[in-house]
C-alpha cells in the first residue's frame, strides 16, 4: 500500500509537465527537487547520524565547480560531470570528516562552518581555476539526440526529468541507508556516541562513511544546479546561507525520515519562490520563520508529525 | 617597521570592537549555553540604527549610541522572554538551530525593509585621519575604540563588583547551586540576554562609520564572533576580550604580510586548530 503510494506520487510528478505548461511552475518543481536532494543529503548526516553541519554548501559548491570546470576546460559533458562532481565532493569530505568528527555537538557545527568558509575563500581567490568572483558561464550545451529527436536545452523539461531521477535516487539511497547496517550504526551513535563506541562500533569510520554518501548527493545536486543555471559564482554555490537552507529543509520536513526532505522542500521552496516572484528579495524570511515555529512546536518536522499521528490513530 | 606598527594599531582598534561583540556572545553562552547564531544580526541592527539616525536626523552615531544600547537591552530581553526562553531547556543543538532561524528571519526582514544596497555613513570629520608619530589613525575608529573600551570596562566592573553581576557569574558557574542560594535564575537569564544583545548592538553602532553596511553583514560577523570566543575559551569574558584583540591583530597582519584575500581564512584556520588541540581556549579558561 505504502509502496503503491510512492510509485503513484512519482507517476503524477513525471506527468506534471504535461498537465501544467507554465514555465514558472516547471522551474518551481525543478527547484523543489534540487532542494529535496540537498535536504536528503543533509538529512543523512544531520538526521541519521545526528551531526549538525553548517557547512554543506562546501560539497554543493565543489560539485558545481567540478561539473563546470570539467565541461568548460576538458569538454566532459555535464551528465558525466555531475557524477564526477559528486565524487569530488565525497573526496574532499574525507579530510573534512577526519578533522571535524573529532568534535562533538555544537563544536562540530561551528567547525563545519569554518571549513566551508575556508573553501569558499579558496574558490573566490583561486582565479586561475575558478575565475574568482566573475564566475563561470556555459554558453552552449552539447547536443543530444533522444529517441531520434534532438533535446532542446532551452526548454526546462529535460532538466525536470534529470532532476526527478536524481531526487528519486537520493530518496532511494536514504531508504536503503535506513535499513542498512551503516544506518543502524549512525542511529546508534546519534542516540549515544559513548555507548556506540562501547559496543564496538567504529564511530569515526561510520560518520565518515555517512558524510561520504551525504557529500556525494550534495555534490551531484550542486553539479546539476550549475548545469541547469549555466552560471555559477562562489556566492551562488558556496555561501553560508545555502548550508543553512539545507538544514532548514531537512528539519522542517522531518529529520531522520525518508520523505521528510521532499515534504520540507515542497513546502518551503514553493512558499519562498512564490514570494520571490512578487518581491524579488527576502524570500528566505519564511525559512527563518518556519524553522523557529518547527523547533518550538514540532521538532519532529511536518512529515514526522504526520507519521506520528497516523501511528497513534491506527 | 612603520608598516608593522601601523598594522598593529589597526588590528588593536578593530580588535576592540570584535572584543565587545565577543563578550556579548560569550556571556550568553556562559550563563545559558546558548550558541546565539543571531548575534551577528544584532550587530547589523545596531549598524542600521546608527545609519538611519544619521541619515534621517543627522545624529552622530557616537551620540545615538546612547539611545540604541538601552533599546537593544530592552529588545534583547523581550526576544529572550517571548521567543527563546522555552527553547533553552531543549538543549544546545536545538537552540543553535532556532537562533539560526532567528538570524535568517532578521537578516531577510532587513533586506525587505531596507533593500540589499551597500550603505555607508560619511562623517564630516572622517576625511582626514589623525597622524600621531606618522601613523594614520582614522578618527571614527579611534573614537569607537575609546567607547568600546569604556563600555567593556563598565561591563567588567558590573560583573565583578556589583551584587547583580556576582549573581550573574554565579549562575554561569552553577545554575542550580545559584538558585539554591536564592538567586532568581530566570531573571539572570533575561538580564544576560539583554546585556549580550546590547553589547552586540552597541558595537554595531560604533562600527557603522567604519564599515559598509548591508543586511547580511551579520553572517560574516557571527562567524568571526565564534572564532573570537573559541580563541579565548567559550564562556570566559577576559578570554573574549583577548580573543577579539588577537583576531583583529591577526587579520591586520595577515592582510599586510600574507595576503588580503586570505586574511579572513587565517582566522578560521586558527579557529579550527584551537578547537582541535586546545578546546578550552588559548588561555585554558573556557568551559568545553
Amino acid at each position: 500500500m505504502k509502496k503503491l503510494l510512492v510509485v503513484a506520487a512519482f507517476f503524477v510528478l513525471a506527468l506534471a509537465p504535461w498537465m501544467v505548461r507554465d514555465p514558472f511552475f516547471i522551474h518551481l518543481m525543478i527547484e523543489v527537487l534540487v532542494w529535496t536532494v540537498l535536504g536528503a543529503s543533509w538529512n543523512i548526516l544531520g538526521g541519521f547520524a545526528g551531526q549538525v553541519s553548517f557547512g554543506h554548501a562546501a560539497f554543493m559548491g565543489t560539485g558545481a565547480y567540478t561539473t563546470m570546470i570539467l565541461y568548460l576546460d576538458l569538454g566532459v559533458p555535464p551528465w558525466y560531470g555531475i557524477l564526477l562532481g559528486g565524487l569530488a565532493a565525497s573526496l574532499i569530505s574525507l579530510p573534512i570528516g577526519f578533522i571535524c568528527f573529532r568534535l562533538r555537538g555544537p563544536y562540530f557545527a561551528l567547525s563545519t562552518l569554518a571549513v566551508a568558509e575556508i573553501i569558499r575563500l579558496v574558490a573566490l581567490n583561486w582565479e586561475s581555476l575558478t575565475a574568482g568572483p566573475v564566475g563561470l558561464l556555459i554558453t552552449t550545451l552539447p547536443p543530444v539526440t533522444f529517441r531520434g529527436e534532438s533535446l532542446n536545452w532551452e526548454s526546462k523539461i529535460p532538466f525536470f526529468y534529470i532532476v526527478l531521477v536524481i531526487a528519486m535516487g537520493a530518496l532511494g539511497a536514504t531508504q536503503f541507508l535506513a535499513r542498512s547496517r551503516l544506518g543502524a550504526y549512525l542511529l546508534a551513535l546519534r542516540d549515544d556516541i559513548d555507548s556506540a563506541e562501547a559496543i564496538g562500533i567504529n564511530t569515526v569510520q561510520a560518520r565518515v562513511a555517512g558524510l561520504f554518501l551525504s557529500a556525494f548527493l550534495a555534490g551531484v545536486a550542486g553539479g546539476f544546479y550549475a548545469w541547469y543555471l549555466r552560471y555559477i559564482d562562489p556566492d551562488s554555490v558556496f555561501s553560508i546561507a545555502l548550508s543553512v537552507e539545507m538544514v532548514f529543509i531537512a528539519v522542517v520536513g522531518g529529520l531522520t525520515t525518508v520523505a521528510g526532505p521532499l515534504v520540507g522542500a515542497v513546502f518551503l521552496v514553493s512558499v519562498a519562490e512564490t514570494f520571490r516572484e512578487h518581491f524579488l528579495v527576502g524570500h528566505l524570511i519564511f525559512y527563518g520563520l518556519f524553522m523557529m515555529i518547527a523547533i518550538r512546536f514540532m521538532p519532529e518536522g511536518i512529515w514526522g508529525r504526520l507519521r506520528l499521528k497516523r501511528r497513534i490513530g491506527s | 617597521m612603520e608598516t608593522f606598527v601601523q598594522s598593529l594599531v589597526n588590528g588593536v582598534l578593530t580588535g576592540s570592537l570584535y572584543a565587545m561583540i565577543g563578550v556579548g556572545l560569550t556571556i550568553i553562552f556562559g550563563v545559558m549555553r546558548i550558541i546565539n547564531m543571531a548575534h551577528g544580526d544584532m550587530v547589523m541592527l545596531g549598524m542600521y540604527g546608527a545609519f538611519w539616525a544619521f541619515t534621517l536626523w543627522r545624529i552622530d552615531p557616537f551620540l545615538s549610541i546612547v539611545v540604541w544600547v538601552p533599546a537593544a537591552f530592552l529588545g534583547g530581553m523581550i526576544v529572550f522572554r517571548f521567543l527563546l526562553k522555552k527553547i533553552v531547556p531543549a538543549g544546545e543543538l536545538n537552540t543553535l538551530l532556532y537562533t539560526a532561524g532567528l538570524s535568517l528571519f532578521l537578516a531577510n526582514l532587513a533586506l525587505l525593509t531596507w533593500s540589499g544596497d551597500y550603505r555607508t555613513i560619511k562623517l564630516p570629520y572622517a576625511l582626514m585621519p589623525l597622524r600621531p608619530m606618522g601613523i594614520a589613525v582614522p578618527i571614527p575608529l579611534a573614537v569607537a575604540f575609546g567607547m568600546a573600551i569604556l563600555i567593556t570596562a563598565l561591563l567588567y566592573w558590573f560583573l565583578s563588583r556589583t551584587p547583580t553581576g556576582r549573581a550573574l557569574r554565579a549562575t554561569a558557574q552553577e545554575p542550580e547551586a545559584a538558585a539554591l542560594m536564592g538567586i532568581n535564575v530566570g531573571y539572570m537569564n533575561v538580564l544576560t540576554f539583554g546585556l549580550g544583545t546590547a553589547l552586540a548592538c552597541g558595537a554595531g553602532v560604533l562600527l557603522a562609520p567604519s564599515l559598509y553596511l548591508y543586511p547580511t553583514v551579520g553572517q560574516i560577523l557571527v562567524a568571526k564572533c565564534f572564532v573570537i570566543v573559541v580563541l579565548g575559551g567559550l564562556g570566559s569574558v577576559p578570554g573574549a576580550i583577548a580573543g577579539g584583540i588577537l583576531l583583529g591583530v591577526v587579520e591586520s597582519f595577515g592582510a599586510v604580510y600574507v595576503s588580503v584575500p586570505y586574511k579572513d581564512a587565517i582566522g578560521f584556520i586558527i579557529f579550527l586548530l584551537v578547537l582541535l588541540f586546545k578546546p578550552s581556549g588559548l588561555f585554558g579558561v573556557g568551559k568545553s
